[in-house]
């Protein structure tokens, strides 16, 4: 019976490394049955790939930290809307820095002329169509609101309750709101609107709503409201079942 | 867009992350610093996305911009050693990796071992063992020959062996 000839270490590195042709790996099967100290040193380099990529597994699991996140976000897409709130912007920062200390409920107009306020600052009565639309309507759909159509852009944990982000666009009226309300001890607090006039000249295909990154321009209200990640629809649905208990 | 990441760029990078932090804290030694060399990296592929070229593996891709800013930062910082996290900070994957004490024992010699190896030799082994690139595509990217790959997977694995109480001289 003839042995086969010695393997040198690297064929058998580039075996346990899976480098190996079906056929090549085959031989090297056939080898080791007739090399148990090959087979054995083989079975450690195998052992030791296992460590290696076990001992270093742990970001897998792990969600993409804040700091690269921030790095990955595209910059210029807090606001994809139209050129005139992209202005407004500008202007709304600074109004929002100097009230961010108070928590004021504050509506903030983009417009010299105010359009007609269809959501108003402030508690949410109790006998009102906006409380309906903010107890049961999921995010996502829409419902007709006044001469408009009212969308729940998203749903947010708070420190306190939730939060949720809703856009009322009346093209009657030719204006559009953004608006964030939350909910406390008390019900439901609108606690920003921003509003704006709908160009009617530049849409001629028709308006796009907007998709919830002018939403963005929210966020320093949510952050005094200490809002977390948005709730998915399942986490959603159980907190309209629960009555948006805390 | 010429010269302007577009969200398809973006949103392949953050589903790299992943890998490309394990691959960073294979070099480092620690979640920190590999951190801080993924947060350079990602920042590094934005300014140059316009040379990638769609089509080719965006892994590899990032994992040379990573190991070319690990060595400078290496080369910089000669004297600072690879800091390993201590062991804790590994546990907290709810012991998915490692449920007897053996078994973390036997991570934590393994990271060390990873950590004591020559730059050159770990960034290899990362590649090959961990990240599960083939010689070949080991080679292109670090930019080194395939038998240059096999030498150094060689000579780390007799170093790293041993001191995971593997192949005690079983062989030559």
């Amino acid at each position: 019976m003839t042995r086969p000839p010695m393997m040198d270490k690297q064929h058998l590195a580039a075996f346990a490394d899976g480098e190996l042709s079906p056929e090549e790996a085959a031989a090297v099967v056939m080898y080791l049955a007739d090399h148990p100290a090959d087979q054995a040193w083989v079975d450690d380099l195998m052992a030791a790939n296992a460590a290696l990529a076990q001992a270093f597994s742990a970001p897998l699991h792990e969600p993409v930290p804040d700091r690269i996140m921030a790095v990955l976000r595209p910059q210029a897409e807090v606001i994809p809307f139209r050129p005139a709130l992209r202005q407004g912007a500008g202007r709304l920062a600074g109004i929002g820095l100097a009230l961010a200390a108070t928590l004021a409920a504050v509506v903030v107009l983009l417009q010299p002329t105010p359009p007609a306020a269809l959501i108003l600052a402030g508690a949410v009565p109790a006998d009102s169509p906006l409380r309906d639309v903010l107890n049961h309507q999921a995010t996502g759909s829409s419902v007709p609101f006044g001469s408009g159509e009212l969308t729940i852009l998203a749903s947010m944990p708070a420190a306190d309750g939730f939060c949720r982000e809703l856009e009322l666009i009346d093209r009657q009226a030719g204006n559009l709101q953004v608006a964030l309300a939350c909910s406390d001890a008390s019900g439901w607090v609108v606690d920003a609107v921003l509003a704006e006039a709908l160009a009617s000249a530049s849409g001629a295909d028709g308006f796009q709503p907007a998709a919830g990154g002018d939403a963005a321009l929210l966020d320093r209200w949510l952050d005094q409201r200490g809002a977390g990640l948005a709730l998915t629809p399942d986490q959603e649905a159980a907190a309209i079942k629960a009555g948006w208990a805390p | 867009m010429p010269g302007k990441p577009d969200e398809l760029f973006r949103s392949d990078l953050v589903a790299l992350v992943p890998k490309l932090r394990r691959f960073a804290q294979s070099l480092t030694g620690n979640r920190q610093d590999g951190d801080d060399l993924v947060q350079a990296a990602c920042e590094k592929a934005l300014r140059n996305a316009a040379q990638f070229v769609p089509g080719t593996r965006m892994d590899s891709w990032m994992y040379r911009i990573i190991q070319t800013l690990w060595i400078d930062d290496r080369r910089r910082n000669r004297t600072r050693g690879t800091a390993i996290d201590p062991e804790d900070a590994y546990l907290s994957d709810e012991g998915r990796a490692a449920n007897l004490p053996e078994d973390r024992m036997m991570l934590a010699q393994t990271r060390r071992a990873m950590a004591d190896l020559p730059e050159n030799q770990r960034e290899v082994l990362a590649l090959v063992a961990i990240e599960g690139l083939s010689y070949k595509d080991a080679a292109e990217t670090l930019a080194i020959p395939v038998g240059t790959v096999m030498s150094r997977l060689s000579r780390a694995r007799e170093a790293l062996l041993p001191k995971l109480g593997l192949s005690q001289g079983r062989r030559q």
